[in-house]
């Protein structure tokens, strides 16, 4: 299979891939290894007033095809200094088109889509935004 | 761009340019280039001596002799011949054939097709080693089997199946022939198609460093054997196979095919020291799993399933250094995890997480190990990308 150059770059170097630890770490994650893809994402932010907090850096793991690990970088990558909204920066539907991802994946970035709205609203509760 | 290690010679193999001269050679000639079937003139006449060598070098270096020769495009075709034509003349007699589910697409989708016009098919299952026990094919033979068709070699693991006993078992079945697609077993395995008592064998050209676009069905003379024609118009091929032959085309498969015959012992020794290499390497990793055992497979092919890393993600991350595949090249279109390894008992994931390494006549050491750091530093990355422990 041919990738795209956003996809390729961000799967063969995923700088954001990792974990972060402390207990200003939100966490979540969705779908399983066993049927194909994994993502989880860790996020920490700092409150900013009452109604938001702005993240401070995020790192994700994921056991899936290029595609999948290369929205999950795209995502962490930049995440610090945005909003902690549990929604995606973009609708699914851009992100497939963005990364040029064969419809029939589009399953998988709603695993990522998930996992990243799961790691937000677990941030969101913590500091008592939810 | 430089290209990556090519470990694919399971899908095709580079023609060898000793193939390649003996083509040009004749593409080239003035003298050369006439059509095999005209008999009226001295150009058809040289054409038709290189059709008859040809055939006489193929069939020496295979065990068979040259009368049972028939010329196809390769061993797709050679399959569905032998499969449609043994079924069509023998349809009187049985409509029962039996066959594998480790078999090439060009076997399991023949009989899918006959299947569906109504012919009763019993899909053997091999052992998690890979083998078709000849105590399967004896069991599974009914009064009215007509055809069993298996596989020598297989394409993704490289098992080699013991066509000699299966033969036997079909010889005691009055009525049962045995048909062989020994595409992969060229210039890897010794193949005698006499001593194997087989019916007909499918071979190609292209996975012995031959052209590809050639291959042939051998049929049995001495054994009697009969079947309908496909395709017509011409009657070449003693009728069995209409159509005009390409000269060239069948001087290289007769060279590639001699070579592979002359050099199948030195090359199998050195192609398996390599592939010890291969395994002691990527081993090393843990967490592998070799799919076909040491002693039972052809050299030229190492399977592997590696735990914790996705296979799509595992093949992209190696592809800039190393050409291979997972699973079949043939079907990697389908994006599913591999139907022969799946048949072996392994789960789906591990299916997909699996690489079949295809060395040949061009592999040498450090392409085996540009292999090993290709796979380790994958494999490394993407378990730490991916949480080892998610379920």
């Amino acid at each position: 299979m041919r990738y795209s150059h956003l996809t390729w770059e961000h799967f063969s170097h995923a700088a954001s891939a990792g974990v972060l630890t402390g207990a200003d770490v939100a966490r979540a994650a969705a779908g399983s290894a066993a049927e194909g893809t994994w993502v989880q994402f860790d996020i920490r932010a700092k409150r900013r007033g009452f109604a938001s907090a702005l993240i401070i850096e995020a790192r994700f793991q994921a056991f899936g095809c290029p595609h999948t690990i290369a929205v999950a970088d795209w995502l962490a990558g930049r995440a610090a200094g945005r909003s902690a909204d549990p929604s995606l920066p973009e609708p699914v539907g851009a992100l497939q088109q963005l990364f040029g991802m064969p419809v029939e994946k589009l399953g998988r970035l709603f695993v990522v889509e998930d996992a990243w709205v799961g790691a937000v609203q677990a941030l969101l509760k913590m500091q008592g935004n939810a | 761009m430089t290209l990556p290690v090519y470990l694919d010679s399971a899908a095709t193999t580079p023609i060898d340019p000793r193939v390649a001269t003996v083509m040009t050679q004749i593409l080239r000639s003035a003298e050369e280039f006439g059509n095999p079937a005209s008999a009226t003139h001295a150009y058809g006449d040289r054409a038709s001596e290189i059709v008859d060598a040809a055939r006489e070098r193929v069939a020496a270096a295979v065990g068979a002799a040259s009368a049972d020769v028939v010329w196809t495009s390769g061993a797709t075709e050679a399959n569905n011949l032998a499969i449609f034509g043994v079924t069509a003349y023998y349809a009187n007699q049985g409509r029962h054939i039996i066959t594998a589910r480790t078999e090439h697409k060009a076997v399991i989708d023949p009989c899918w097709e006959l299947e569906r016009r109504g012919w009763r098919v019993t899909w053997l299952t091999p052992g998690s080693d890979g083998v078709v026990a000849a105590e399967q094919v004896e069991a599974a033979l009914q009064a009215d089997t007509i055809l069993v068709s298996l596989m020598h070699v297989n394409n993704e693991i490289g098992v080699i199946q013991d066509i000699r006993a299966i033969a036997a078992v079909c010889a005691r079945h009055d009525g049962a022939r045995l048909h062989v697609d020994a595409a992969q077993s060229v210039g890897k395995v010794p193949l005698d198609f006499a001593a194997t008592g087989a019916d007909l064998m499918s071979l190609s050209a292209h996975k012995a460093y031959g052209p590809k676009g050639i291959g042939a069905l051998l049929v049995s003379q001495r054994r009697g054997v009969r079947l309908e024609a496909r395709q017509f118009g011409g009657g070449q091929e003693r009728g069995l196979r209409s159509g005009t032959v390409a000269p060239h085309q069948l001087a290289g498969m007769a060279t590639a095919f001699t070579l592979a015959s002359q050099e199948l012992a030195q090359e199998s020794q050195r192609v398996a020291a390599l592939r010890r290499r291969l395994w002691d390497g990527i081993s090393a990793l843990g967490g592998v799993l070799r799919n076909g055992t040491e002693e039972g497979t052809v050299p030229q092919l190492l399977n592997a399933s590696f735990e914790d890393v996705e296979g799509e993600a595992l093949l992209a991350a190696v592809s800039e250094l190393i050409a291979v595949s997972s699973g079949s090249a043939c079907t990697s279109a389908s994006n599913e995890p591999s139907y022969v390894l799946r048949a072996l008992g392994r789960s789906d994931r591990l299916a997909e997480s699996s690489l079949r390494f295809g060395l040949g006549r061009f592999t040498h050491e450090a392409d085996v190990d540009q292999a090993i750091t290709a796979v380790g530093n994958a494999v490394t990355r993407l378990r730490k990308i991916s949480c080892a422990t998610a379920t």
